[in-house]
């Protein structure tokens, strides 16, 4: 027992280094003991300002901390900024002030205690029972999805000296802004006057990671809100399993998969480059089991992918991108530059990448007159001046085994001219490139007809 | 095979295995190897149907994607269907293709293909011989597919003038399969379908 009491003791004397900034511009660095409330930490910044302890307030992530929560409750990490600002109350015996509301109940619990498990929905109801929040995040300094922080600053002058009116209730109070009124501590004149008094002023709420040490108050972290702890156990819908924590759907059912699936599911539909170009959103996908208006809204959380994939995803996006923008690729392998060309002009040339200079309509070399469509089965050279086995010729060429493989295994969709490859099934084909979906038949290369179908279904 | 796909087809098996329609004999599944990767079903012919009293075996093949890609079923029972191919027994069914949805299962994979035998959806049909006939010449589509039931998939009914004419290009060297595709699609007009075969 002895040995037990000691140990805990060395564990939570840890000091936690942590910045105070201050209403008149200068920053402290103090170190505190987890285990101190906030009274001793105005009792030792109080006189540093030449103030008294009770003319302090201390504000942290939206809320004004009372003086007996404990500092170790109140989710700071390594370097965190804490805000002292005189307080406007009128100090001691005085109840005839004109803040007398909050007199009896000044300052309150951490927003990390107060805060439920906030819902996507805004309609669910207030359940006293739920347990404390958590939020991940894609930190870009750690690379990976962290837990998250949730902080507050004003909305006007970004400061962190800002107490919330009330807790957010829902993610659309968090990621919406001007959805929660606050008290902004460092400039109430001017932020409140911002617009000359026609809107109160609101709060601002980002997000930190919870893993690394800060690195100031720039350093936020995207929020991955479809990702959230399971507290309701539920099962994923593609492997079965309860996991945490889960990925929720923002479709009306908010059906839910592990982060693995997902994973699997994001590998799958961007190796069959399936994702969908959204106007709105970017590259994004529904949920899996195709419900109406479920596509991902906040891309970051494609982040779950391996960095070669995302890397890939990134790609697809662009080159979706420019294509929609009635853009090329250049078409030279290992190139792929996108190219967004003004007029109708037939010749392009790939400025700022590998410079070729090509036709548009056919993607081969830049040539005059018509396009040269090309012939299956005689696609070499006939205007040779000297004698070259013509069998060599073909197998002596720089990506000529991938170009024949592509041009004996596919054929272009006659839409989109996405090389497209049949293996099974009927000669009714339908591209599956996000946003063609054509429907063709493989024997004729034109739209599908019920001549097809009757006349030659399986060739 | 991915694991999620193991795990998952796993969990339906054991879930189809433990149905209500499995109690009725109306669908069955069946492993053909240890890694989940491929799976044999079995629907039985839906009442009222020239289906009925038949068996029909499929052959299902898991993708590693799944559940996010559908399960790849085609007949190996040969069938008579507008949706189904007579030939290869692939299948036309939305869900199987660009309606598929990671919520569904085996068992709901076989009891749509069970559904399917109940009602044809002749517009977006599989084998258009078949389609045709079963737009134009419901009799005679009725008794072909009750023919082909009776043949590949044990079903009660035996049409006698139907097995006579097959018997008869057979004594003329035809394969007998191929006799039978040629008169069903003919309406089991003998000339047509002679013709069809030697031309």
């Amino acid at each position: 027992m002895q040995q037990l009491f000691f140990f805990g003791k060395h564990t939570i004397s840890n000091t936690l280094n942590i910045y105070i900034k201050t209403s008149n511009g200068s920053t402290l660095s103090m170190n505190l003991n987890p285990q101190w409330d906030i009274k001793n930490v105005k009792e030792i910044v109080g006189p540093k300002l030449g103030l008294q302890p009770e003319e302090l307030k201390i504000i942290f992530a939206g809320k004004e901390l009372s003086d007996t929560v404990i500092i170790a409750d109140c989710d700071l990490g390594q370097c965190s900024v804490l805000h002292a600002v005189k307080t406007k109350r009128p100090v001691k015996f005085d109840n005839s002030g004109v803040f007398s509301e909050e007199l009896e109940d000044v300052g309150s619990k951490p927003l990390c205690e107060t805060l439920k498990d906030l819902s996507n929905n805004e309609d669910l109801p207030d359940n006293n029972q739920q347990p404390k929040a958590h939020f991940y995040v894609y930190c870009a300094t750690c690379k990976a999805m962290k837990q998250g922080k949730l902080r507050v600053r004003c909305h006007f002058c970004k400061s962190g000296a800002f107490t919330v009116h009330s807790d957010p209730q829902s993610w659309t109070d968090v990621l919406e802004s001007k959805r929660i009124t606050g008290q902004c501590e460092n400039r109430p004149e001017e932020c409140e006057n911002i617009l000359n008094n026609t809107e109160p002023t609101f709060a601002d709420f980002y997000f930190k990671c919870a893993e690394h040490t800060s690195l100031g108050e720039d350093d936020e972290a995207v929020p991955l809100f479809l990702v959230r702890s399971n507290v309701r156990s539920i099962p994923c819908l593609a492997c079965g399993d309860v996991c945490n924590p889960i990925l929720v759907f923002p479709c009306l059912e908010g059906h839910v998969t592990c982060l693995e699936c997902f994973n699997v599911y994001c590998s799958s539909r961007l190796r069959d480059r399936q994702f969908y170009q959204h106007a709105e959103y970017g590259y994004t996908l529904p949920c899996p089991t195709g419900c109406e208006h479920s596509y991902i809204t906040e891309v970051h959380h494609f982040r779950l992918l391996s960095e070669p994939q995302y890397a890939q995803y990134q790609k697809f996006a662009t080159e979706e991108y420019v294509l929609n923008a009635g853009g090329v690729l250049c078409p030279q392998p290992n190139c792929g530059m996108g190219i967004i060309p003004e007029g109708d002009c037939r010749k392009i040339a790939c400025i700022g990448g590998c410079g070729f200079v090509f036709c548009r309509l056919c993607l081969q070399g830049y040539h005059i007159g018509p396009c040269d469509l090309p012939d299956p089965d005689n696609t070499d050279r006939k205007d040779c001046d000297y004698n070259v086995d013509p069998v060599r010729a073909s197998q002596a060429r720089w990506d000529e085994a991938s170009k024949v493989t592509i041009k004996v295994s596919t054929k272009p969709c006659p839409k989109c001219k996405t090389p497209t490859e049949r293996d099974g099934g009927c000669m009714h084909m339908v591209c599956t490139r996000s946003g063609c979906g054509f429907n063709w038949c493989w024997v004729c290369q034109t739209p599908w007809t019920r001549d097809c179908m009757g006349s030659h279904w399986f060739g | 095979m991915a694991n999620i796909a193991a795990q998952r087809i796993k969990r339906e098996f054991k879930e189809v295995i433990k149905s209500e329609e499995v109690a009725k004999c109306a669908i069955k599944v069946e492993l053909v190897n240890d890694n989940y990767t491929e799976l044999k079903g079995e629907i039985a012919g839906p009442p009222d149907t020239p289906y009925e009293g038949g068996n029909f075996i499929l052959e299902i093949k898991v993708p590693e994607t799944y559940p996010f890609n559908p399960p790849k079923v085609r007949f190996i029972t040969k069938i008579w269907h507008p949706n189904i191919s007579s030939v290869t027994g692939a299948i036309c069914l939305d869900i199987l293709k660009d309606q598929w949805a990671a919520a569904m299962t085996l068992r709901t994979v076989l009891l749509s293909l069970q559904a399917l035998l109940s009602a044809a959806e002749p517009d977006d049909p599989q084998d258009a011989v078949v389609a045709k006939q079963f737009k134009e010449n419901a009799e005679m589509f009725h008794l072909t597919a009750c023919h082909w039931t009776n043949i590949y998939a044990g079903g009660p009914s035996v049409n006698k003038d139907f097995d006579d004419k097959i018997k008869k290009l057979v004594e003329m060297g035809v394969d007998e399969h191929e006799a039978r595709v040629a008169l069903s699609s003919y309406n089991w007009d003998m000339e047509r379908a002679t013709e069809q075969l030697f031309s």
